[in-house]
């Protein structure tokens, strides 16, 4: 990837941030219904245009953005910590408690993740809670596979059985001696991680198992928009585009920052490290 | 010599032979490979399949509407809602005493066999069995017997006098001999309408043959209004009622070979009240949303002109419709004043919960009436749901505020099912638990009168009662559209949607069906 990629990219997500966070203090009114702009094209007051209800399809943008944002950081977070600690410590405890959580696993990736979630989220009703939680409990199953196989494969370390050795307390094992060399594929993980859950969340709310109207999310202009494609493609164009450069950018910068961390590639400076040397 | 030239000469003419019996096995092959003469059909476009072709028992808009083609009903409604003769006209011989004597040319079913009365028995007869759970049972039960004096001639003796009984008789009549053995009319209709049954392959496509002159139709059920349009503009479908966004419409209007035809509807659109609820309850709650849905912007900007504003069940121009009734309008400082007195202020909100079908256009006029009832301070909750769960609260009374649309409303019969205080669900539709004794005195007084131009004014006095008390905050009757291609020409709309305009429709010049005929009629 170019410097400008990265460059383009990085303003992509600070924009999204920065909207996500500054939304509510920001002069917007996305719901504000003005039925005489109905599907008006953009102008000079509403720069992306107006939806199918006379709102500023920018001021919804806004909105929709701190629902994508919030969604897919809530997700990951609680993903990546509940998979994380489930993995981590089957893994290193072995035994019945791994064979159980490997079963687990088994049964939640025979399913397809999204329908799943789409499957919990009917159950449990509409709302951006909701959707949290049916996409969290899908989401947690890539971390503990990952967790559970690096420790795995650092249980047996020198430094391991030192702090056995020592009397070490296996959660302080697990937390301080384990999770820190496990947390860079974990972070590379999370980073696509949010581009697959803003793309769950614009799904399920495209089905309206997301936020409720009136409130704005980008899978729901999307699924509002498209029944105007003809007449009005500015409601289709601009939450589309949003999503696609905000999961571009993730994954643009997801893939540098797994190039950054994977040892196995040489950079400038830097010694080339073997991979048997572990991180 | 002679044996190679005789030779040659032999072959020659066998193979002239051969070539001969080839070129006919060939032309043979070619014709019997070619189909049979392409049929132009007219597609219609449906948003929603018919359930049920068998008259007695569909009740679904779509099912009603293709019905009215395949089957004759004694009795037809005319544009003011008063029963008109259709295959019989009538006598009253006494108060609850009915002679109806079937048109001497009519058709025959369109298996051959002789519509008579015997048939007409056996129909209605089928309805007011319990057991067959026709939803049409109800509005007939006051019937006491029927016979048949002749087979031209059918008697009804009615539990109590009702002038207006006649018009309760549209359902289709079926043959009496099929009836007999189950013949399943649902999915193979036999009647003696204006249109033949032909085949109904699939759930999306339909076809019926128009007696007149041969002329086939094909119903095909295309569910996204955005695919429905593009279908009619790609010449996949001919013609299409209704069922559209107002914007769509309109821009179906700026294309060319299409034209888009309106004409006022009956179809009545309303705000529903639970006033078993502690808020909504209260008239001055119901008066202040009243005053606070501005209506007219809503029929202008989001409804594009398609609907007007209704202030009671029937229509003006219906023989028992609100005539000269007050409109309600729209007033947010009297709504404001009217919240006020009710107890409710900024620091004590008026909080309602607003049901809504998932349909896409009614969340949008629900999201409207949110934003316009939060200028007067009321804080309202939209919650959509899809259909089976929609309609079972409302039955059930689980609701604040709900809209609706009644359909097909013609006989004032009606009023007694949604407003009388005997008609809660299930028995009735009185989905919002009004009960007024001086609307259940007016509903029996207006039926005790044997007169239907007596009843009118009782009927009128009623739903100026019923905008008083505002059970329901009437909205509008939306607007019939018919959208077609421009070589679709002699369809004339029906105030209630009903497809009687294919009787006459037909297609000016006549085009040649192209290649992909009989694979276009699958696409639905």
């Amino acid at each position: 990837m170019t410097r400008f990629g990265r460059m383009l990219s990085l303003l992509v997500l600070f924009l999204w941030g920065l909207a996500a966070l500054l939304a509510p203090a920001l002069p917007l009114h996305p719901e504000q219904i003005d039925l005489q702009q109905i599907l008006t094209g953009p102008n000079e007051a509403a720069w992306l245009g107006s939806d199918d209800l006379g709102r500023s399809i920018f001021d919804r943008l806004v909105m929709g953005a701190r629902t994508s944002f919030s969604v897919a950081i809530g997700v990951v977070v609680i993903s990546a910590i509940i998979g994380t600690l489930l993995g981590a410590f089957a893994g290193y405890t072995g035994g019945m408690a791994d064979q159980v959580l490997i079963r687990v696993i088994d049964i939640f990736l025979a399913f397809p993740g999204i329908l799943l979630a789409i499957a919990l989220a009917g159950v449990m009703g509409p709302g951006m809670d909701n959707v949290i939680i049916a996409l969290s409990v899908v989401g947690w199953v890539g971390y503990a596979r990952l967790a559970r196989a690096q420790v795995l494969s650092l249980k047996q370390r020198d430094h391991v059985a030192a702090a056995i050795a020592l009397g070490t307390g296996r959660v302080t094992i697990v937390l301080r001696h384990l999770l820190p060399l496990i947390a860079s594929p974990l972070i590379v993980e999370a980073t696509f991680g949010i581009a697959s859950m803003v793309i769950a969340e614009a799904g399920l709310s495209f089905l309206g198992l997301g936020v409720q109207p009136p409130e704005a999310s980008w899978g729901s202009m999307i699924r509002d928009g498209a029944r105007y494609m003809l007449i009005a493609p500015h409601m289709v164009l601009a939450p589309g585009i949003a999503v696609m450069m905000v999961v571009l950018a993730v994954n643009l910068l997801g893939d540098r920052l797994r190039d950054y961390m994977d040892v196995r590639i040489l950079r400038p400076g830097h010694a080339p490290v073997s991979p048997s040397r572990g991180p | 010599m002679s044996f190679p030239s005789a030779s040659c000469a032999r072959f020659v003419a066998q193979w002239r032979t051969a070539r001969q019996w080839g070129g006919l096995v060939l032309l043979l092959m070619f014709t019997a490979c070619s189909s049979p003469p392409p049929v132009d059909t007219i597609r219609m476009g449906l948003a929603s399949a018919p359930s049920s072709l068998d008259p007695r028992v569909a009740t679904d808009a779509a099912s009603e509407r293709i019905n009215r083609l395949l089957y004759d009903r004694l009795v037809e409604l005319d544009d003011a809602g008063m029963p008109v003769p259709g295959i019989a006209r009538w006598e009253r011989l006494g108060p609850d005493h009915y002679r109806f004597f079937l048109a001497p040319r009519r058709r025959s079913f369109h298996d051959g066999s002789r519509l008579e009365s015997g048939d007409v028995k056996a129909t209605i007869e089928f309805v007011l069995e319990p057991g067959n759970g026709s939803p049409f049972r109800t509005a007939l039960s006051l019937i006491e017997r029927i016979e048949t004096p002749s087979s031209e001639q059918v008697d009804f003796f009615l539990r109590r006098p009702d002038p207006l009984f006649p018009a309760y008789l549209g359902v289709g009549i079926v043959p009496a001999e099929a009836a007999a053995r189950s013949h399943p009319f649902n999915s193979r209709p036999l009647g003696s309408g204006p249109f033949r049954f032909v085949d109904w392959p699939t759930e999306g496509r339909l076809i019926l043959q128009r007696l007149r002159d041969g002329q086939h139709f094909s119903f095909v059920l295309v569910k996204d209004p955005s695919v429905r349009i593009m279908k009619l503009l790609r010449g996949e479908i001919d013609m299409l009622q209704n069922d559209l966004p107002p914007e769509l419409a309109a821009f179906l209007g700026r294309q060319q070979g299409v034209v888009v035809a309106r004409a006022p509807g009956t179809n009545f659109s309303y705000i529903g009240f639970n006033l078993m609820n502690p808020d909504t309850a209260r008239l001055q709650v119901r008066r202040a949303v009243a005053h606070a849905i501005d209506r007219d912007a809503i029929i202008e900007y989001l409804m594009q002109g398609g609907a007007r504003p209704a202030q009671a069940l029937l229509p003006p121009e219906h023989w028992a419709g609100g005539k000269g009734l007050e409109p309600l309008e729209y007033d947010p400082p009297k709504a404001r004043e009217l919240l006020r007195e009710a107890g409710y202020g900024p620091g004590h909100p008026l909080e309602l919960e607003y049901k809504t079908s998932s349909d896409p256009f009614r969340i949008r006029i629900a999201t409207i009436i949110q934003s316009q009832l939060a200028r007067v301070g009321v804080s309202v909750k939209v919650r959509s749901y899809d259909w089976g769960t929609f309609f079972g609260d409302i039955k059930a009374g689980r609701f604040q505020l709900y809209s609706l649309t009644w359909v097909g409303i013609r006989t004032p019969d009606l009023f007694r099912y949604i407003f009388h205080s005997s008609s809660l669900p299930p028995g009735g539709a009185n989905r919002g638990r009004y009960r007024s004794a001086d609307a259940d005195r007016l509903i029996e007084a207006a039926e005790a009168v044997d007169d239907l131009s007596r009843q009118a004014p009782i009927y009128q006095r009623l739903q100026a009662l019923v905008l008083v008390d505002l059970p329901y905050l009437p909205l509008w009757y939306e607007d019939q559209i018919f959208v077609h291609r421009s070589d679709i020409t002699g369809y004339d709309i029906a105030a209630d949607g009903n497809y009687d305009g294919l009787l006459k429709v037909k297609r000016s010049v006549e085009r040649a069906p192209p290649a992909s005929d009989s694979q276009r009629d699958n696409d639905g």
